[in-house]
C-alpha cells in the first residue's frame, strides 16, 4: 500500500473535511472500509450529520451519540454537541428526573447557546472520548481508529479551532485542562490527521486551498491525504472527436445521425471535464503540499454501497500512482 | 411556458433554496443576470461565507456593501451584488436601533452578543431575510434574487425567523432582565435548588459566566426587542406574498433528492410559494425513437465512421457510461416530479463541459433556464 495511506491508518483519529457536496461522506466510508480490511476496529462518526454515512453503508441511522454496527468491525455514530453535553451531565448527575428538568428548562437552552463554543468543544471532547474509550471487561480499546466525517468547511474550522480558543480562554479551569489535552492530541502527528476532500473544479478548489492554509498555517494540525474526487480520464483524444464530427455528414439516416451526435457530445463532455480536472489538479499540486489520491468519477445508475466499495478499491489502487508521482518529485 | 422568464416577470423576490454543492449560487446569479438583461434593476443577495458568488461573478471581492456588476452586454447599474456579512448585519441592527452610543457600545462588547451574532444557529439566515426585507422596502430594485446559505437542510432558512423570535421571546427576555438575575446565580437557588446547583457547577467547571452575560445582553437590548415580533411577522408576510417565489435547486442525486423532497413538503406546510425546481448537472439518456440504443448498433456505426476499432470502442464505451448515468438521473427525476404539486415548473440544466465562473458562462445556462 501507498506509504502515505499506510501512515494514515496508523493514526487514531482521521478527520475528513471539505466543501459541501464533494463526497466527504463517501471518502470517509471508503476509508473506514479499507481500515476494516486492514483488521482495524473502526468507528465512523458523523458530526451534525444527516445520517448520510449510515445510508451509504446500507443501515438505519442510529440515535445521536450511540454506535450502530455496520459490519463485523465497523460502527457508525452521529455526534452532536448538545447531546454530548447531555451525556456529560449524565455522568456528573445521575438522577434522571432532575436531569430531565434541567434539559427542559429554558435556562439550560440559554446556557448552551450562550457559552461560546461549548457545543463545538464538547463535540471534539466526545470524539476523543470515543478514541480512547476502553472496553470495561477486557480493558482493551474499543476502537483502533475513529474516522470523522466533518461538517462543511466553515463549520469544520469552527470545530477544529474551538479547543485552542478554549485553552486560551480558560487557562487554569477544568475546561482549560481538558482543552489542552484535546489540543495536544490534535497537533500530535502520531494521533491525528486532517484529510481534505475536493473535486478538481474552480469553487471547491478555492475553498480547499483556503482551508489548507488555515489548518496548516494557522492551526498547525498534522495533515493526511488530499482526496481529489470525481476525476474524469477521457481515454480518447480530441482528434478522434474532430474526425467523428467531420464525418457526421456521411450518416444519412436520422437515427444514426442522432446517435453519432450524442456519442460526439458525450465525448466532448468527458474530454472537457478531463481538461478541467487536470488543470485544477495542477493548481492543487502547486498550492497544497499534501500527498494526493485521485478518485475516478463513478459512472453508475445509482450510487450506493457497491459504489462505495468500488471507491475504496480505487483509493487503494490509485494511491500507487500518487506515491509514484511523489517519488518522482523527490528525485527532481 | 417559456421556462422561468414568466416567473421572473411575475415576482419581485426569487429565493433559491437547496442543499450545499448543487449549484445554488450559480443558478441564483444566472437568474439575476437574466433579470438585468431583460431591463429590470436587479440585485443578487448571497450569504455565503466562502465568497462563491464573487467567484461566480468574476469579482475578486464582495463586501457588505452593494457592488455593481460590470459585464459586456450589461447596462451599467442594472445588476448589483451584495454579500451579507452576518456579523456586520447584526451590528447594523444594533447601530440602527440602540437608543444611545453608550448602550450601543455596551451591546457590541457583550460576549453573549458577539457569540450570538457569530454562531447562533439561524442568526445568519435571519439576517439574510432582514436584509431582504430592507432591499425590498427600499424600492431600488425590480428584482431581488436570494441565494440561501449552504445549510444541510435548506429549511433552516425558512424557520430561522421563527426560531430567533422564540429565542428572543419577550416573556423570557423580561425574566432575564429582572434585576436579581444580573446579580448572579445566588438567587437562582431559590427557584430550583438542584438546577441552580448544577448550573453553578457548570459555570465553575467551564469558567464561563454565561448567564450574567445573557442577562446583561438582554438588559441592554430590551428596547430593541419590542419591535422584533412585528418584524418577524413582516418577514413571513413577505415570504408568503404573491411577489415572492421559491426556486428549489437540486441535482439528480439520491441524497440531494431526499432532502429536496422534505423541503417541498415543509414549504407547503409553511404555505410558501414553491414555483420551480431547477435540476443542475443533469445527464439524460438519449431519446431516439422507441427503441433503445444498443451497444452493437453504436459500435457498428462508429467503426464505419472512424475506420478504427480501438477508437470506436473507446467512444462507444464512454457513450454507454453516460447513458447509464442518464438512465439513473431520468428515473430519479421522474420519481421526484411525481411528488410535485401542479404548477411547479421543472427545469433541467445539463452538465456542462466547463466550469461556470464568469458572467459569460452564467449566460450559457440561459437557453436551458429560459427555453421556450
Amino acid at each position: 500500500m501507498n506509504p502515505a495511506l499506510e501512515k494514515l491508518f496508523q493514526r487514531r483519529v482521521l478527520f475528513v473535511a471539505g466543501k459541501g457536496g464533494v463526497g466527504k461522506t463517501t471518502v470517509a466510508c471508503a476509508l473506514a472500509m479499507i481500515a476494516t480490511q486492514l483488521g482495524k476496529r473502526v468507528l465512523l462518526t458523523e458530526v451534525d450529520g444527516a445520517g448520510r454515512a449510515a445510508y451509504l453503508l446500507g443501515i438505519e441511522p442510529a440515535a445521536v451519540g450511540l454506535p450502530r454496527s455496520a459490519g463485523p468491525s465497523l460502527s457508525v455514530m452521529s455526534i452532536e454537541g448538545t447531546a454530548a453535553l447531555a451525556e456529560y451531565l449524565q455522568i456528573i448527575l445521575p438522577v434522571k428526573r432532575v436531569l430531565q428538568a434541567v434539559f427542559a428548562s429554558r435556562i439550560y437552552r440559554y446556557f448552551v447557546a450562550a457559552a461560546p463554543g461549548l457545543k463545538e468543544l464538547l463535540t471534539m471532547g466526545k470524539i476523543w472520548h470515543e478514541a480512547e474509550r476502553v472496553d470495561e471487561g477486557s480493558s482493551n480499546r474499543l476502537w483502533d481508529l475513529v474516522i470523522v466525517d466533518a461538517p462543511p468547511t466553515g463549520h469544520s474550522l469552527q470545530y477544529l479551532r474551538m479547543p485552542y480558543a478554549a485553552q486560551q480562554a480558560f487557562g487554569s479551569g477544568l475546561v482549560g485542562r481538558e482543552s489542552k489535552r484535546i489540543v495536544d492530541l490534535l497537533v500530535d502527528p502520531d494521533m491525528t490527521a486532517v484529510n481534505l476532500v475536493t473535486t478538481a473544479e474552480e469553487m471547491p478548489v478555492n475553498e480547499t486551498v483556503e482551508m489548507y492554509q488555515q489548518i496548516h498555517g494557522e492551526l498547525h494540525m498534522p495533515l493526511g491525504v488530499l482526496f481529489v474526487n470525481r476525476m474524469h480520464h477521457a481515454a480518447f483524444e480530441a482528434t478522434k472527436l474532430n474526425m467523428l464530427e467531420r464525418r457526421l455528414a456521411r450518416v444519412h439516416d436520422a437515427r444514426g445521425r442522432a446517435v453519432a451526435t450524442e456519442v460526439l457530445n458525450r465525448g466532448r463532455e468527458d474530454l472537457g471535464w478531463t481538461e478541467i480536472n487536470l488543470r485544477y489538479v495542477e493548481r492543487l499540486a502547486a498550492e497544497i503540499a499534501m500527498p494526493r489520491i485521485e478518485i475516478p468519477f463513478v459512472f453508475a445508475e445509482e450510487f450506493g454501497l457497491r459504489e462505495v466499495h468500488g471507491i475504496a478499491a480505487d483509493i487503494a489502487a490509485e494511491s500507487v500512482a500518487a506515491s509514484r508521482r511523489e517519488t518522482m518529485h523527490g528525485r527532481t | 411556458m417559456g421556462g422561468l422568464d414568466g416567473l421572473l416577470r411575475r415576482h419581485r423576490v426569487v429565493i433559491c433554496a437547496g442543499s450545499g454543492g448543487v449549484g445554488k449560487t450559480t443558478t441564483a446569479a444566472s437568474l439575476a443576470l437574466r433579470g438585468a438583461l431583460t431591463g429590470r434593476r436587479t440585485i443578487v443577495l448571497t450569504i455565503d461565507p466562502a465568497k462563491r458568488l464573487a467567484n461566480a461573478l468574476g469579482m475578486t471581492d464582495v463586501g457588505s456593501t452593494v457592488c455593481a456588476v460590470k459585464a459586456a452586454g450589461l447596462q451599467p447599474g442594472m445588476l448589483s451584488a451584495l454579500m451579507l456579512d452576518q456579523k456586520g448585519a447584526w451590528d447594523e441592527l444594533v447601530e440602527r436601533h440602540a437608543p444611545s452610543a453608550e448602550i450601543r457600545a455596551r451591546i457590541l462588547s457583550n460576549h453573549f452578543y458577539q457569540h450570538l451574532s457569530q454562531s447562533f444557529a439561524g442568526s445568519y439566515e435571519y439576517m439574510a431575510i432582514e436584509q431582504l426585507c430592507e432591499l425590498h422596502a427600499s424600492g431600488a430594485y425590480d428584482l431581488i434574487v436570494v441565494d440561501t446559505p449552504p445549510t444541510r437542510h435548506a429549511l433552516d432558512f425558512l424557520e430561522a425567523p421563527q426560531r430567533i423570535a422564540d429565542f428572543l421571546d419577550r416573556g423570557v427576555v423580561k425574566w432575564f432582565i429582572r434585576p436579581y438575575f444580573s446579580a448572579g446565580w445566588a438567587t437562582l437557588r431559590f427557584m430550583n435548588r438542584t438546577v441552580g446547583f448544577l448550573f453553578r457547577r457548570l459555570e465553575e467547571a467551564t469558567g464561563i459566566s454565561a448567564l450574567v452575560e445573557v442577562s446583561d445582553f438582554f438588559t441592554s437590548m430590551s428596547g430593541l426587542f419590542d419591535a422584533f415580533e412585528p418584524r418577524v411577522h413582516r418577514v413571513y408576510e413577505l415570504l408568503r406574498s404573491r411577489e415572492t417565489c421559491f426556486v428549489l435547486v437540486a441535482t439528480p442525486e439520491e441524497q440531494v433528492l431526499t432532502e429536496a423532497e422534505y423541503f417541498c413538503r415543509r414549504v407547503r406546510e409553511l404555505e410558501m410559494p414553491l414555483r420551480a425546481v431547477v435540476f443542475n448537472r443533469v445527464h439524460r439518456e438519449m431519446p431516439v425513437g422507441r427503441q433503445a440504443v444498443a451497444a452493437d448498433e453504436v459500435m457498428r456505426l462508429l467503426v464505419r465512421l472512424l475506420g478504427n476499432e480501438v477508437a470506436a470502442a473507446k467512444l462507444a464505451d464512454n457513450f454507454s457510461r453516460y447513458e447509464m448515468v442518464g438512465r439513473g438521473d431520468g428515473l430519479r427525476m421522474e420519481a421526484f416530479r411525481r411528488l410535485l404539486p401542479k404548477g411547479v415548473s421543472v427545469i433541467e440544466v445539463p452538465n456542462f463541459n466547463s466550469d461556470i465562473h464568469s458572467v459569460a458562462e452564467l449566460q450559457a445556462m440561459h437557453p436551458f433556464l429560459f427555453a421556450a
